[in-house]
């Protein structure tokens, strides 16, 4: 079993995958009289670490290192190709904000859609509506179908959601792009806020300064490979290094 | 409790996705919801002029129109749930990159949207047989029975097409031109006596058939489901089923690595 202080295990991962998968049935058929080499592509390579509950680690790299793949095979929507991830706990994905919200909803009807994506039960979004409308600022906004808001507001209720899912693993993707400067503040609050409850946060961005300021820790990616391991401050050269 | 029956756990998104099926497909439009009983009543009125004035399509002491329209209401929900829980993931692809849930629910609630269609539309099909004089028979009770076996191919059929379809897109493209020519190889549009009895053995393996007979059977004639046909339909749902269940569990890992 598992040890219990740690949120997330990857014990050896490497992910395949096939580049110039075949979508159509022709381009299957003709493969079968013509084969093309489809070369698998390794986007993580034998990796291994551990994260311990509570802590808040940045994952960088360029495009393309196997950043969001290791989120996904967090979040559990991928499958390892070879090796084992362990994952302890809730996990809510702020990947993409507001998965599945339609834009000929409401705002309202958005929020109990997405809600129950992320996991939560009706009563549970009954319990905590006000709360979610409130941060958001959406205002009289709330009853009015989705394609008539703002991409601030839209990004403003997705967070909303999200962070009233209670995670005990929160994973966060480029997450400075939401809203405006006001907003990015109160974001920054409640993510402290969730750093003192002791919620284990992974963040895959490019931003080293954010992650300077919010990371206990950073993983180096490069091509599937963890370059490096350590505190922010001491890899923040290692990364100018490798971007130039 | 939510170990011995996940989807228990799934009920809530498996409402609201359903409601946003639901929702969303005819905010847009002027008569909304009315759509849903309006297409299949001009489908009812043209297919009644065609077959029972031109084609003289002759069913006993059952008016033509009745006889159609209780063999066109399940076809129609055969056809409309099959063709929008194929598409299912692909339109939810964003979800299925990015969230972990339970995967058949997204077919699930595509069948579901289109089951509110079919009761609502089974509403004007109970009006029709009043004003046809049809009598409510005993056999009605069989109902809910070939509706289990209906609703268990349907949701077969769902989970193999679907979970194909995230692979092979072209399956959607032919799943139209599948739909109708499986619609008449079914006796929907004619009674089953129409098909010559040398090949009607070869019309028998159609699971539909023997669904659709079955309606009509304990319907309009107040008699049981014709037992041999409608056990093949059991047999071939049940193999549907768990067939489809095995190959979406097997496929539904590299989804997100595909879609």
């Amino acid at each position: 079993m598992m040890d219990d202080n740690f949120a997330i295990i990857f014990e050896r991962v490497s992910k395949k995958f096939r580049r110039g998968q075949k979508l159509l049935l022709k381009e299957a058929l003709i493969d079968i009289f013509m084969p093309q080499k489809t070369e698998p592509f390794w986007a993580l390579k034998d990796i291994s670490f551990k994260i311990k509950k509570g802590e808040t680690v940045g994952i960088i790299g360029n495009n393309g290192s196997g950043k969001s793949t290791i989120l996904k095979l967090i979040a559990g929507v991928m499958y390892p190709t070879k090796g084992k991830v362990v994952v302890n706990g809730r996990i809510n994905p702020l990947i993409e904000l507001g998965a599945g919200f339609h834009p000929e909803l409401t705002g309202r009807e958005n929020i109990y859609l997405n809600g129950t994506i992320l996991g939560l039960t009706i009563p549970q979004i009954d319990e905590r509506f006000d709360e979610i409308v409130s941060f958001a600022e959406l205002g009289d906004f709330i009853d009015s179908p989705l394609k008539h808001y703002s991409s601030g507001m839209y990004m403003r209720l997705g967070f909303s959601v999200a962070i009233f899912t209670e995670p005990k693993i929160l994973l966060v993707d480029e997450i400075l792009a939401v809203g405006d400067r006001e907003f990015q503040k109160k974001c920054f609050k409640k993510m402290d806020e969730f750093k003192k409850n002791n919620i284990t946060i992974v963040i895959v961005t490019h931003e080293m300064e954010s992650v300077r300021k919010f990371c206990d820790r950073v993983i180096l990616l490069s091509d599937g490979i963890i370059k490096d391991d350590g505190r922010p401050d001491k890899l923040l050269s290692e990364y100018l290094k490798l971007i130039k | 409790m939510n170990k011995i029956f996940p989807y228990l756990k799934y009920k809530d998104l498996f409402l609201q996705l359903t409601l946003r099926e639901i929702k969303s497909k005819y905010k847009q439009s002027i008569l909304g919801y009315a759509w849903v009983v309006l297409v299949p009543l001009l489908n009812l009125l043209v297919l009644n002029i065609v077959f029972s004035f031109v084609f003289r399509v002759k069913t006993g002491n059952i008016p033509y129109a009745i006889y159609l329209f209780v063999g066109l209401v399940p076809w129609t929900f055969t056809a409309n749930a099959i063709s929008a829980a194929t598409s299912s993931l692909i339109a939810n692809s964003t979800l299925i990159t990015k969230v972990n849930f339970l995967r058949e629910i997204i077919p699930f609630s595509a069948i579901a949207a289109k089951l509110v269609d079919f009761l609502l539309i089974s509403i004007i099909l109970v009006i029709f047989l009043v004003i046809y004089h049809i009598p409510p028979h005993l056999s009605l009770l069989f109902i809910p029975l070939i509706f289990i076996v209906q609703l268990g191919l349907v949701t077969g059929i769902s989970l193999i097409l679907s979970s194909i379809n995230v692979f092979f897109r072209d399956v959607e493209n032919i799943l139209n031109v599948f739909l109708t020519v499986w619609m008449y190889l079914t006796p929907v549009l004619y009674p089953p006596e129409f098909i010559p009895s040398n090949v009607r053995f070869l019309f028998g393996l159609n699971p539909m058939t023997g669904i659709i007979n079955s309606y009509r059977n304990v319907i309009l004639y107040g008699v049981l489901p014709p037992w041999n046909s409608f056990a093949f339909s059991i047999v071939i749902t049940l193999t549907t089923v768990l067939f489809g269940l095995w190959l979406f569990k097997r496929n539904e890992k590299s989804f997100a690595d595909v879609i």
